[in-house]
């Protein structure tokens, strides 16, 4: 049954890949993108296309590698830019995620996290006269503030009336969705775009169409936070107090409030920093991707960003570079769709096949022990892991 | 108050629907995040089906096909259930990611090939079956008994049929040695196995039906609000019966009076704001009653809630 026990070279470099338990972390999920991309491919040359060159112009399209001709004042490194601008919100959205399943709370509520930031922000300094040097670190505070704000009142509710925080962001989401509406379409709509008004530049994360080296790209201010925040998320997870105490009660709820934790402050807290964080990634998206809001839509970034956090192990710098991975499939695949002819659903498809190779991480990981176990000179010792992590009841 | 019951009543019942195929996958210990999805693809297969069936053109036979997009749905929903059961029970998946990627790509995979079955139909790629509204009815006699009638009048023909499979579903659940089989894989799957069960074959089963079920609610939807299928299903029905599930405590009973309060609220709510005749944004507003109501009554009621004790756990045999 186990084909994986024959001696072949090839189920042995596999093996030696995949079998040193140091490097599993990321031996694996890159395996499961490999396998990913493989189904991919598979697929796309079931639509009679050829799948290496619809690969290359994903990563043409997100400005990894250079396209064939640019349009005026365009190159490589405005498409990268751009892919950036998609990218920084993507990076936020995925922390926040990961920050509260290190409790065991699940926040399936970024996306209106993110609304209620992005709102707030555009209508106090997006519509304001402020220059850039105040109004920019504004709308990163008023972002950090409302997301926080609306997170902690989820991680109250869950606490004081012992309602999932599963059901109060999903309501929350449609509250805001449909709140913010009213309030947009009846004091802030543009009437020709049916959005609400543009902010003012100054108060813009991203600067629009700045002229370099005769260029002129869009350059995503947002972005310099992401990477130190990555950092900060991880340390405040892994060296100070207020992060172990999160995970403990992430881990075992009891033994935590046995060993002294305030469960009930820990949940607060670490909602609070989970709904900051997406107040990051809303006053990105809304004040910098884009600078304006559609009412009743609620961003799908919240959403991608659950899938995007698990992929990157639900750690920081993993988070890094999985969202980086699915920000240029969705970045790419509008140039993949207009030179393969390839429906733009395929990119979400791709998406998704790699999400759910990934997802099978464990699996593949259960099977390498498994066939090490069996395999003549491999290591007897290595027990099948197969608790997945973060598990959360929902 | 009439339109508010009608109205109301065929929101809830769908919701409830799928609401009840969540109950049925958590309460065998496996997260159902793929709600949404599970009931887009039903709906997507149930309406393609009927459209490669009629090549498109629905004319006079709306009913006997709408039997069949029922049917359809049904079937579709479990075919694409079993993707999730697949990867969360042998391939030990995450469940929760597992959720999200059936989301991701059952919204993919419909809008794809929606519009490729239209290339080939009426040889344009648009993104939209449609379907038409479902037929209703009223019961002579009933119907004319003040307030209580109204829930006998205007019936959409898939209601009385949602009654009757949950009726059904309600009894298997926790009358049938199959239910009792599949509660316990949920709170303590080792004692399952003691006792002979096979979790994963009554998990995956549990998930299956989790599908077909929510396929019947997604066709229903599909059939009556938006009387075409088209993306704008993935609306977030299937987290709202998640949350429906949930404020019923995973149980049959109060997960039906979640739904009905939330059909009924949303009901009253476009029927104030048709009444008090306001403009679109402040009816935004009034949308939101069954969501804040939901919450007023969560901070009352969820006390005492309490989820299967082994829901997102994967089942490892040899774990004490």
């Amino acid at each position: 049954m186990n084909k994986d026990s024959k001696a072949n070279p090839f189920v042995r470099g596999v093996l030696t890949t995949l079998g040193d338990e140091k490097r599993q972390s990321i031996s694996i999920p890159l395996f499961a993108i490999l396998l990913s991309l493989i189904a991919g491919a598979i697929v796309i040359l079931c639509l009679g296309k050829n799948p290496l060159t619809a690969f290359l112009s994903f990563l043409q399209g997100s400005g990894i590698l250079p396209k064939p001709e640019y349009a005026a004042k365009k190159s490589i490194i405005t498409d990268l830019m751009s892919m950036i601008n998609m990218w920084t919100p993507m990076i936020f959205a995925a922390l926040a995620v990961a920050v509260a399943l290190k409790t065991g709370l699940f926040n399936i509520g970024v996306s209106g996290q993110m609304l209620v930031a992005g709102f707030a922000a555009s209508i106090t300094v997006g519509y304001s006269n402020l220059p850039a040097a105040i109004a920019m670190p504004l709308v990163l505070v008023i972002g950090l503030v409302c997301g926080g704000a609306v997170g902690a009142l989820i991680g109250w509710l869950k606490h004081r009336f012992n309602i999932n925080e599963v059901v109060t962001s999903i309501m929350l989401n449609y509250i805001f969705q449909y709140v913010i509406s009213f309030f947009i379409n009846s004091y802030y709509i543009n009437p020709v775009s049916r959005q609400s008004q543009p902010i003012s530049a100054a108060a813009r994360l991203t600067l629009v169409d700045v002229p370099v080296f005769g260029l002129k790209m869009d350059i995503p201010l947002g972005f310099l936070l992401t990477i130190p925040i990555a950092f900060l998320v991880l340390f405040l997870l892994n060296k100070t107090r207020v992060g172990y105490e999160l995970k403990i009660v992430g881990l075992n709820k009891k033994a935590a409030k046995y060993a002294g934790i305030k469960v009930g402050k820990s949940m607060v807290t670490s909602m609070a920093i989970s709904g900051a964080l997406a107040g990051l990634a809303g006053v990105t998206l809304y004040l910098g991707y884009y600078n304006s809001i559609q009412p009743r839509v609620l961003t799908s970034v919240g959403f991608d960003s659950i899938a995007v956090c698990l992929l990157g192990n639900s750690h920081p710098i993993g988070i890094l570079f999985s969202s980086l991975l699915i920000s240029i499939i969705s970045k790419g695949s509008n140039y993949m769709s207009s030179i393969m002819g390839i429906p733009q659903e395929i990119a979400q498809v791709i998406t998704g096949l790699i999400l759910l190779f990934s997802a099978c991480g464990a699996y593949i990981r259960y099977r390498v022990a498994q066939a090490r176990e069996e395999f003549p000179g491999g290591k007897l010792q290595i027990g099948a892991e197969s608790k997945e992590k973060g598990g959360d009841k929902v | 108050m009439n339109t508010i019951i009608i109205s109301g009543l065929a929101f809830a019942l769908p919701l409830f629907i799928i609401a009840i195929g969540g109950i049925y996958s958590e309460r065998s210990g496996i997260t159902n995040l793929a709600l949404e999805g599970f009931l887009g693809f039903g709906a997507f297969f149930g309406a393609a089906s009927v459209m490669v069936m009629t090549g498109g053109n629905l004319a006079g036979i709306e009913v006997p096909m709408f039997l069949v997009a029922l049917v359809f749905s049904m079937i579709g929903g479990a075919l694409f259930a079993m993707l999730h059961a697949l990867l969360c029970i042998p391939f030990k998946a995450n469940q929760v990611i597992s959720g999200v990627v059936i989301n991701i790509l059952a919204a993919a995979l419909t809008a794809f090939f929606t519009s490729q079955i239209n290339t080939v139909l009426v040889g344009k790629p648009t993104n939209k079956f449609v379907l038409g509204v479902c037929a209703k009815f009223t019961v002579p006699g009933i119907s004319k008994i003040p307030v209580l009638g109204a829930f006998f009048t205007d019936i959409y023909y898939y209601v009385p049929i949602i009654i009757v499979v949950a009726l059904f579903m309600t009894y298997i659940l926790y009358k049938s040695r199959f239910g009792l089989r599949l509660r316990a894989c949920g709170d303590n799957p080792h004692a399952v196995d003691a006792a002979g069960g096979d979790v994963s074959k009554t998990r995956f089963i549990a998930v299956m039906i989790s599908g077909a079920l929510s396929g019947l609610g997604g066709i229903c939807f599909a059939y009556s609000i938006s009387a075409s299928f088209s993306p704008s299903i993935y609306a977030g029905y299937g987290f709202l019966a998640i949350a429906a599930l949930i404020f019923g405590n995973w149980k049959i009973g109060p997960t039906l009076g979640a739904c009905l309060l939330f059909g009924f609220a949303r009901a009253a709510g476009y029927k104030l704001a048709q009444t008090l005749g306001l403009s679109s944004a402040f009816s935004d507003i009034i949308m939101i009653l069954p969501y804040v109501l939901t919450l007023l009554l969560l901070m009352f009621f969820s006390s005492t809630n309490r989820a299967p004790r082994a829901l997102g756990e994967i089942y490892d045999k040899g774990k004490r």
